[in-house]
């Protein structure tokens, strides 16, 4: 895959060096005050490549899209097809992402750790490139796509907290508002991204035989939509995971009970909902110990009647922990703000005095958190107990991408309440 | 369009033959009838329909010299600073401090009711002619009328005089909420559901400023003139009383009470044989605050009333098994009460949740419409006192229209509980958030200000 990477390196030139391309079309000679002989460049990023992918039309990922092609084996048909609309769009994506990235000021992008996830995107988009659309006939040339699709989902896998260590150091280049709003319109397009390039890979693996070393999907999925999801399955995983994270940290960990209706089951996506279900127990669990409560933190499913699709499934978590003081209510949804460790590190709160007054808190409480980073990974991202301060926004990002909503209601020295509602997908005999 | 091509083609046949005229006009004539009538429109006739319904539209308002409203209107309201009002009476009453306070109330209440007038003289026409708002805006006219003129008070007997003219304002006035309430229900296909919602939302925060404003000095006036006062003497009981505010409100009295009060009603409606769910309360039980209690005890009894309702309703079919509990959380910070009624009534559908803080609930409004006329009295003017049925009200033969809504069965749905509950929560800088989990049951938080916070200031409720 390297290889053809490497052979499309010349086309990837006019992406990157344009501008210097311009200022020496003339061949430099010296004659500073001449123009004679200079040709205005015939692309410029308004209508390049990037410009041109990125202006086309797209729709939005919906649950329904991803389980049209029914349950896995796909027929070969089916799979190539799912391969070529893969091979189609996520170039489409990738360059609005590209696009969105080199519109940001000179010097945020010039960060390393923001350049490095701008080169990623652009290393993805030319392989995807360089993958010829027309061979995909067979399912030999759909194995190697799907390898390459393999690769490029796990170059970006982490690309959360590489920004947000970026947009950490380049807090005074820009204003809150502005990264907030890069950071969310970048992240909620990403979950789509991803999702369409693992729905193909999820549907390759449960059609195409695979070695017994390679784990591929249960039955009961259609590439990355669980169809018999029981979100209890989920919470007690994750109460166990971020449980264990706990006794690490705090040696302790508090008790969680599950009432409602934890025998319903309804399709989904497991990693979505098991990334939202561990950001809202780190807070939870947190929250209990740090306010030394005996008291259990009390998950509660409820299950609409009728279709999935249509009231979904809600999920209430219930915990004694003290609340959010009424301070802090404003920033719980801003990106890199955290409480932990008493740091007040926030970007987008919207309160520009706030920041200023950072500064002492900041070096140390932005440090910890970025240590954090580098804990164990989970499955979609790198874990840490606190101190992200992308927990809350991220998992409303992802409860909102398939039309839910995620909710935090706090009664501040008692707990808080939060309600997260996601719909499902009717699967219509499937 | 054929139609008249065949008769008329049919009328041309009769011409050009060779008939003679007359009986080529009888043979014409009904051709041509029917040609005329299906070219030119039959006009509408004054039937007896028709003119019932053009005299049923007529409407004839009193046209008013709108400058003497213009006037007031130019002047902003005087809020006051709550503090200054409930801690105004403590221990010194005295001549001077409550004729300054019946004056306040005499130029007061006019100049807010003006604004109001103006705010009903600007909705579309054929929303304030009907029935019911244009009832209240008679009455609002009326009392802005009579408070106007009302000359400066210099002494104590006249202070007797205003506050029989207050109190008959406040007992004519307590049809204004239903009446408002129906009116809006009727006019939602006229005016989009926002604005009618914003113009309630005014109308009722006004209205329960200029209320508390005159029942305040009522009361006072009351202590003063009561045996009891001593204005020098070191009292052996603490005030519990300052006019309608009751210093200390224990949440969960409060609670216990419009709670057994709720229950008796559910009972009542429901069949004595039905289940009935229990109310259990935890949190911080030792919460005390200043507060009005008619107006918590409204809220509370609203919340508790859905909360009941719904659970009943839910689990009907297994009425053998007993019914899950409601559970109210009461907790406090330094400036807030919050009380959290959870229930296990089975949440609210998504397609219920867009209309659920409208007063215009567009797509049910005729249900609602109906049930208003079953509830007690609510409809008709009032002719007599009535006592309430809560003894923390210092003025216990005072009917508030609060009361009157508080004592209607749980399962008469108005409609309007969530909204008017909310106009009272946010009212006193506090917050009402409903949390459905569709399919299990509800949580509503509520928030109130601590009544002692220098914070909450006495306004109109509407920025001029």
């Amino acid at each position: 895959m390297y290889r053809i990477a490497a052979a499309a390196k010349p086309s990837q030139r006019p992406l990157v060096r344009c501008v210097s391309t311009t200022f020496n079309s003339h061949g430099g000679t010296g004659s500073a005050s001449s123009l004679e002989g200079y040709t205005p460049p015939t692309t410029s990023p308004a209508n390049d490549m990037i410009a041109q992918l990125a202006a086309k039309h797209l729709d939005r990922l919906s649950l329904k899209d991803l389980i049209r092609f029914g349950r896995p084996p796909l027929s070969t048909q089916s799979l190539l097809t799912s391969a070529r609309f893969t091979r189609e769009y996520l170039p489409v994506r990738l360059s609005r992402r590209i696009r969105a990235l080199r519109n940001l000021p000179y010097i945020i992008v010039s960060n390393p750790n923001i350049s490095t996830i701008y080169n990623n995107y652009i290393d993805s988009l030319s392989a995807i490139l360089a993958f010829p659309a027309g061979s995909l006939t067979s399912l030999t040339e759909e194995s190697k796509f799907t390898e390459l699709l393999t690769e490029i989902v796990n170059t970006h896998s982490n690309t959360i907290p590489t920004l947000a260590k970026g947009f950490l150091e380049c807090r005074g280049y820009t204003t809150p508002g502005e990264a907030t709003k890069f950071l969310d319109h970048h992240l909620r397009a990403r979950i789509g991204t991803r999702l369409m390039a693992e729905q193909h890979i999820g549907l390759h693996l449960a059609s195409v035989p695979q070695p017994p070393t390679v784990s591929v999907p249960g039955k009961s999925y259609i590439g990355t939509v669980d169809t018999e999801l029981r979100p209890a399955e989920i919470i007690e995983s994750c109460a166990s995971f971020v449980g264990d994270i706990c006794e690490l940290r705090y040696g302790a960990r508090p008790k969680l009970t599950i009432d409602g209706n934890p025998d319903i089951t309804f399709p989904y996506i497991p990693v979505h909902l098991e990334y939202i279900i561990t950001e809202l127990l780190k807070n939870a669990f947190r929250a209990t110990i740090e306010a030394n409560s005996p008291v259990p933190i009390i998950v509660t499913i409820a299950a609409a009647p009728g279709p999935p699709d249509a009231g979904g499934i809600t999920i209430r978590i219930r915990d004694q922990g003290g609340g959010i003081a009424p301070d802090d209510l404003g920033h719980i949804w801003s990106y890199s703000f955290s409480t932990f460790n008493g740091s007040r590190s926030s970007i987008g709160s919207g309160n520009s005095g706030h920041l200023e007054g950072v500064d002492d808190g900041a070096p140390d409480g932005g440090m910890d958190a970025m240590g954090r980073f580098t804990e164990s990974a989970g499955a979609l991202e790198p874990s840490s107990i606190a101190g992200l301060g992308y927990g809350l926004p991220m998992s409303r990002a992802y409860a909102q991408y398939f039309g839910g909503s995620l909710k935090v209601q706090s009664a501040y020295e008692w707990g808080t309440d939060v309600y997260l509602r996601l719909k499902g997908v009717g699967l219509d005999g499937l | 369009m054929s139609t008249i091509l065949q008769v008329s083609s049919r009328m041309r046949q009769c011409a050009n033959s060779l008939e003679s005229s007359s009986i080529q006009a009888a043979l014409i004539g009904p051709h041509a009838k029917i040609l005329r009538s299906k070219i030119i429109p039959t006009p509408t006739v004054m039937t007896e329909t028709n003119s019932r319904h053009l005299s049923s539209i007529q409407h004839n308002p009193r046209w008013r010299a709108s400058g003497v409203l213009d006037s007031y209107i130019a002047q902003p309201a005087h809020p006051i600073s709550l503090r200054q009002l409930v801690f105004f009476g403590g221990r010194n009453l005295d001549d001077k401090k409550i004729i300054n306070s019946a004056n306040y109330v005499r130029t007061e209440l006019p100049l807010r009711i003006a604004h109001r007038i103006r705010d009903m003289q600007k909705l579309p026409y054929v929303v304030v002619t009907n029935r019911h708002l244009s009832a209240v805006y008679e009455l609002y006219y009326k009392a802005f009328e009579s408070f106007r003129k009302i000359p400066e008070i210099k002494s104590l007997e006249d202070n007797e005089k205003f506050c029989e003219i207050v109190k008959t304002a406040l007992q004519e006035h307590l049809t204004v909420i239903p009446s408002l309430a129906m009116g809006v229900l009727e006019c939602n296909d006229l005016v989009p559901s926002h604005e009618l919602d914003r113009f309630m939302n005014v109308i009722l925060r006004s209205r329960i400023s200029r209320r508390v404003i005159a029942e305040q000095h009522l009361a006072l006036t009351d202590t003063f003139n009561s045996p009891f006062h001593f204005p020098d003497s070191v009292s052996h009981q603490p005030h519990e009383f300052v006019g309608e505010v009751f210093l200390r409100c224990n949440a969960r009295e409060v609670v216990e009470q419009v709670g057994k009060h709720t229950l008796e009603l559910a009972r009542e409606a429901n069949g004595s044989t039905s289940p009935i769910p229990e109310i259990q309360i935890e949190g911080r039980l030792d919460t005390t605050f200043p507060y009005i209690p008619s107006h918590l005890e409204y809220i509370i009894g609203e919340l508790l009333r859905n909360s009941i309702q719904a659970t009943i309703d839910h689990h009907t079919p297994l009425s053998t098994s007993s019914l899950p509990p409601i559970k109210v959380l009461i907790c406090h910070t330094k400036e807030h009460i919050i009380f959290r009624v959870s229930d296990q009534g089975g949440g609210i559908p998504v397609t219920e949740l867009a209309h659920l803080w409208s007063f215009a609930k567009a797509p049910r409004a005729a249900n609602y419409l109906q049930n208003f006329s079953h509830v007690p009295k609510m409809a008709a003017t009032l002719q007599e006192l009535q006592k309430t049925a809560h003894t923390h009200s210092r003025r216990e033969s005072m009917d508030t229209s609060l009361s009157r809504l508080t004592s209607r069965p749980p399962n008469l749905r108005l409609g309007m509980g969530l909204p008017m509950s909310r106009v009272y929560a946010e009212y006193w800088a506090g917050s009402l958030e409903l949390h459905s989990l569709d399919g299990y049951g509800t949580d509503v938080f509520l928030q109130v200000s601590k009544l002692g916070n220098k914070c909450v200031l006495f306004a109109d409720g509407v920025p001029s």
